[in-house]
């Protein structure tokens, strides 16, 4: 058992987590989060978090709830900038550059960071206008480079064959499997970086959260996806990196197959063996 | 067991119960009915004396006993057309700023006398409009009004400070308070999420307002409008003081006209003649129809606005 | 394909939030303002006179509105007297028995239309069944009609309350046993109090400022309030003929009963306030 040969890591501190061992070239970072602590009011949720996010690959964010694995990834694209009493300090940077900084364009980063909910959330607009939304926010598009740039949205997203002949339906209309892989067309029209998850198949039924998972593999080759799930299964499947939050701190992070089948710390492999959260 | 002292219940007391309360809520259907059927008894003798005709004939003498609607009408088309291009827009603003920009510490006190203004009567809104505002109008705003219009025949005659366009503008301050807090309902309702989704994208506070708040709250924000419309049209106290109650007809703003509440308000206890008074009630069966007219047209636009876009919550 | 200019995007967001802000702020001073009249000139028009003395001639000093504050009072108790039992049975009719059937949408469908109906119509028909057919105002027919506006608000207030207590506290009670009207009166109508109370100070509230139903109902009148069966004084139609009289003392005391109204108005509805805040 390495268990014993490991101390585990003092209240405060965290250790820069090591580069895959097991993969063929070492990845870019594309997001390194330094010591990012964040507040809600005086109620301190994240403690010197400290995490790198590997370019094309999958990291998924696991732990019990309340353990502040949402407040972690909303720091990504700062969408918690819209209430007034939530505040992150530390750094995140994404392609070494902090986003955390002051005079950050929020709009150029919201580019970059795309971001799915738990809920689908369509517009209440028609499907083909759903996903033109941000591309329309950022480009002035002939009509046939938009067409062009929708299908191959909804190619990526999976759900070209379902709604290519009826892109003025509300997108509402949809199941909400669909609504959601709308959702996810919307977000990488625009062609971002990084793809953030946020429990993204929580509130659809298992047949479509399958396809949602075969999705995710296949955006990895274009995209950097964070997911954040409390389905630890999902996260075995999806996932290339998987980080271990507990209580507002990284507890472990490794390899997907490292964190599951030998955990280094006891309460990761409590966790994930189910005995708690 | 024994179940001493315990009555067993009496089924006929239920049947009571509940024949009393289908009884009180007959009584309404009762009173509807009373109501259009006595308006319409008593407009009867006008119907048969002016028919149709009524609605676009400008005379009102009732001396020799001809009377025409076209004046009443076209006042409150006018003033209140006046009211709602002014309250819809204000109402959409202010709610959108005590929804998205205002920190708590604003909305809330704000939120608070909306609410509260809203519950003014209108007849406050009338005395003000007659002792405060007219004034200013003739002094200030209608000789402005007159020099930005150029001569314009919508800004001509004197200016009296009362007429009908003071009553749009009184008529609009009237429904402000009541349409920004339904909208401002409204909007607090669109889901945080969606919104998430739209800033996430990288839309601005305002795209976020328009596209996406907007479009999800648009139900609610036309049922706010045609609530307006209908308070605007049957409104009486707010009106009657400021509109100058003449039946007259004119192209200017400036000019004094009447709606027809307000001409039911000055002229119906004043009215012996048979004719007179029956002409008058032919105009309120007018208004009657007019509002329950919007009242039905609104539930049927709401309906396709519904279905059109797909599930609503 | 051409990038849109982010800095216009920003110009227009900061603009309209300027707009925004300005516009609430108009809005809000507007209002204020009439608020601030209202306070101002009603005041100067409060004395011991105002509140004990019957209306003067114009021109002649230590006149009073108290006739008129006593009818105000006596008339909207009486359409609540009337239009509270009434709207609250057809309330619980529609919520607890009305379910499904077409009587009920038909009720339901009259109670809309009703509340849609100009307050002026509703002093129209009034007079035509109470004025007209007995040859004088009385504050009867004033009264009826206040209370014709009062009831379909009260039934749809009533409804919509009794819509919120869950069907499974209508269940429990039922499943012990207890008869139907028990459990709307001790289960049903106690739980949802708090809202039915609000509902009720607002719908009289709103009702004791009208003006336009008593016009041509209870009329006015210099005295105090006797038989209801003659023309009642009041408040709100003491303002609208003293306002639109060309003498000064009694547009003073127009204002001073238009901030009596007002205060009552604020009063109630701080009240259903307080009152749902304390749930």
């Amino acid at each position: 058992m390495l268990n014993a040969l490991l101390v585990e890591p003092a209240v405060g501190t965290q250790r820069l987590p090591l580069p895959a061992p097991d993969l063929a070239a070492a990845p870019d970072v594309k997001i390194a989060a330094r010591n990012l602590d964040f507040f809600y009011g005086e109620n301190q949720a994240l403690f010197a978090n400290s995490l790198n996010i590997y370019a094309n690959r999958v990291t998924a964010i696991i732990g019990p709830s309340g353990c502040g694995k949402s407040t972690h990834l909303r720091a990504y694209n700062r969408i918690y900038g819209l209430y007034r009493n939530q505040r992150a300090s530390g750094e995140i940077l994404l392609d070494g550059e902090n986003i955390l900084a002051p005079g950050l364009d929020l709009l150029d980063l919201r580019r970059r960071v795309g971001m799915i909910f738990q809920r689908p959330t369509p517009f209440p607009l028609s499907i083909l206008e759903n996903v033109t939304y941000g591309l329309k926010l950022y480009y002035r598009l002939r009509p046939s480079e938009l067409m062009e740039r929708v299908e191959r949205a909804l190619r990526q997203a999976a759900l070209w064959d379902e709604v290519k002949d009826k892109l003025d339906q509300p997108g509402m209309s949809l199941s909400g499997g669909q609504q959601q892989r709308l959702c996810i067309a919307r977000a990488i029209a625009v062609e971002p970086e990084v793809l953030l998850l946020d429990e993204p198949t929580s509130a659809i039924d298992p047949i479509a959260t399958a396809r949602i998972e075969e999705l995710v593999d296949t955006l990895k080759a274009s995209f950097t996806l964070v997911i954040v799930t409390h389905n630890m299964q999902q996260a075995a499947r999806v996932s290339d990196y998987t980080a271990f939050f507990y209580q507002g701190k990284i507890v472990e992070f490794g390899t997907t197959r490292e964190i599951f089948t030998n955990p280094r710390l006891q309460k990761t492999e409590d966790y994930i063996t189910g005995r708690f959260g | 067991m024994a179940v001493s002292g315990r009555r067993l219940p009496s089924p006929a007391a239920d049947r009571i119960f509940r024949a009393a309360a289908g009884l009180c809520a007959l009584s309404v259907l009762v009173l509807l009915a009373l109501l259009v059927s006595t308006l319409g008894w008593k407009s009867l003798p006008a119907v048969r004396a002016f028919g149709a005709g009524f609605i676009w004939s400008n005379a009102w003498n009732p001396v020799t006993g001809a009377y025409g609607a076209l004046s009443s009408i076209s006042g409150t088309i006018a003033s209140t057309l006046i009211a709602l291009l002014l309250a819809v827009p204000l109402s959409l603003t202010i709610a959108f700023f005590l929804v998205e920009l205002a920190p708590p510490a604003v909305s809330r006190p704000v939120g608070v006398a909306i609410e509260l203004l809203a519950a003014v009567p209108s007849i406050i809104y009338g005395m003000w409009g007659l002792f405060v505002f007219a004034p200013l109008m003739s002094r200030h705003l209608q000789p402005a009004l007159a020099r930005l219009g150029g001569g314009s025949s919508l800004f001509a005659g004197a200016p009296m400070g009362i007429g009908v366009l003071t009553a749009g503008l009184i008529l609009a301050l009237m429904i402000l308070p009541f349409m920004t807090a339904v909208v401002r309902d409204v909007f607090s309702l669109v889901p945080t999420v969606v919104k998430e989704a739209a800033y996430g994208l990288g839309a601005t506070t305002w795209e976020v307002a328009r596209q996406v708040t907007l479009r999800y709250g648009l139900r609610g924000v036309i049922g706010a409008g045609v609530l307006g419309l209908g308070r605007a049209i049957g409104e009486t106290m707010a009106v009657t003081f400021v509109i100058g109650n003449e039946h007259r007809l004119s192209l200017s703003l400036f000019a004094p006209g009447n709606t027809i509440a307000s001409t039911l308000a000055n002229e119906f206890s004043e009215a012996s003649d048979p004719l007179y008074v029956s002409s008058l009630v032919y105009l309120g069966a007018i208004l009657l129809m007019i509002s329950v007219g919007i009242q039905w047209a609104a539930h049927s636009w709401l309906a396709r606005v519904e279905r059109r876009s797909g599930a609503w919550r | 394909m051409r990038r849109r200019n982010v800095a216009a995007r920003r110009l227009v967001d900061l603009a309209m939030r300027l707009a925004a802000g300005g516009a609430a702020a108009a809005g809000i001073l507007a209002l204020a303002w009439i608020l601030a009249t209202v306070v101002a000139r009603g005041s100067s028009a409060f004395s011991w006179d105002f509140f004990t003395r019957l209306p003067t001639p114009p021109g002649v000093a230590g006149g009073g509105l108290a006739n008129a504050m006593l009818g105000t009072l006596l008339l909207t108790g009486l359409a609540a007297l009337v239009s509270i039992p009434i709207g609250l049975m057809a309330g619980v009719y529609l919520a607890e028995f009305g379910r499904e059937s077409r009587f009920a949408a038909a009720v339901r469908m009259a109670t809309n239309i009703l509340m849609g109906v100009p307050s002026i119509i509703s002093g129209v028909f009034v007079y035509t069944m109470l004025v007209a057919t007995l040859g004088h105002f009385s504050g009867y027919a004033g009264a009826v009609a206040l209370a014709l506006i009062m009831l379909p608000v009260l039934v749809r207030t009533t409804e919509d309350m009794l819509l919120l207590v869950p069907g499974a506290l209508r269940e429990a009670g039922l499943a012990l046993g207890t008869p139907r009207w028990r459990v709307t009166r001790d289960i049903v109508l106690r739980g949802a109090r708090k809202g039915l109370l609000t509902g009720v100070l607002l719908a009289v509230a709103r009702v004791s400022g009208e003006t336009a139903p008593l016009l041509f109902t209870s009329l006015n009148s210099p005295y105090w309030p006797g038989r209801l069966a003659q023309p009642t004084a009041n408040l709100t139609v003491t303002i609208f003929s003293y306002a639109m009289s060309p003498f000064r003392d009694w547009q003073a005391q127009a204002w001073g009963a238009a901030m009596l109204i007002t205060l009552g108005v604020l009063a109630a509805s701080l009240c259903a306030r307080l009152l749902v805040r304390g749930k």
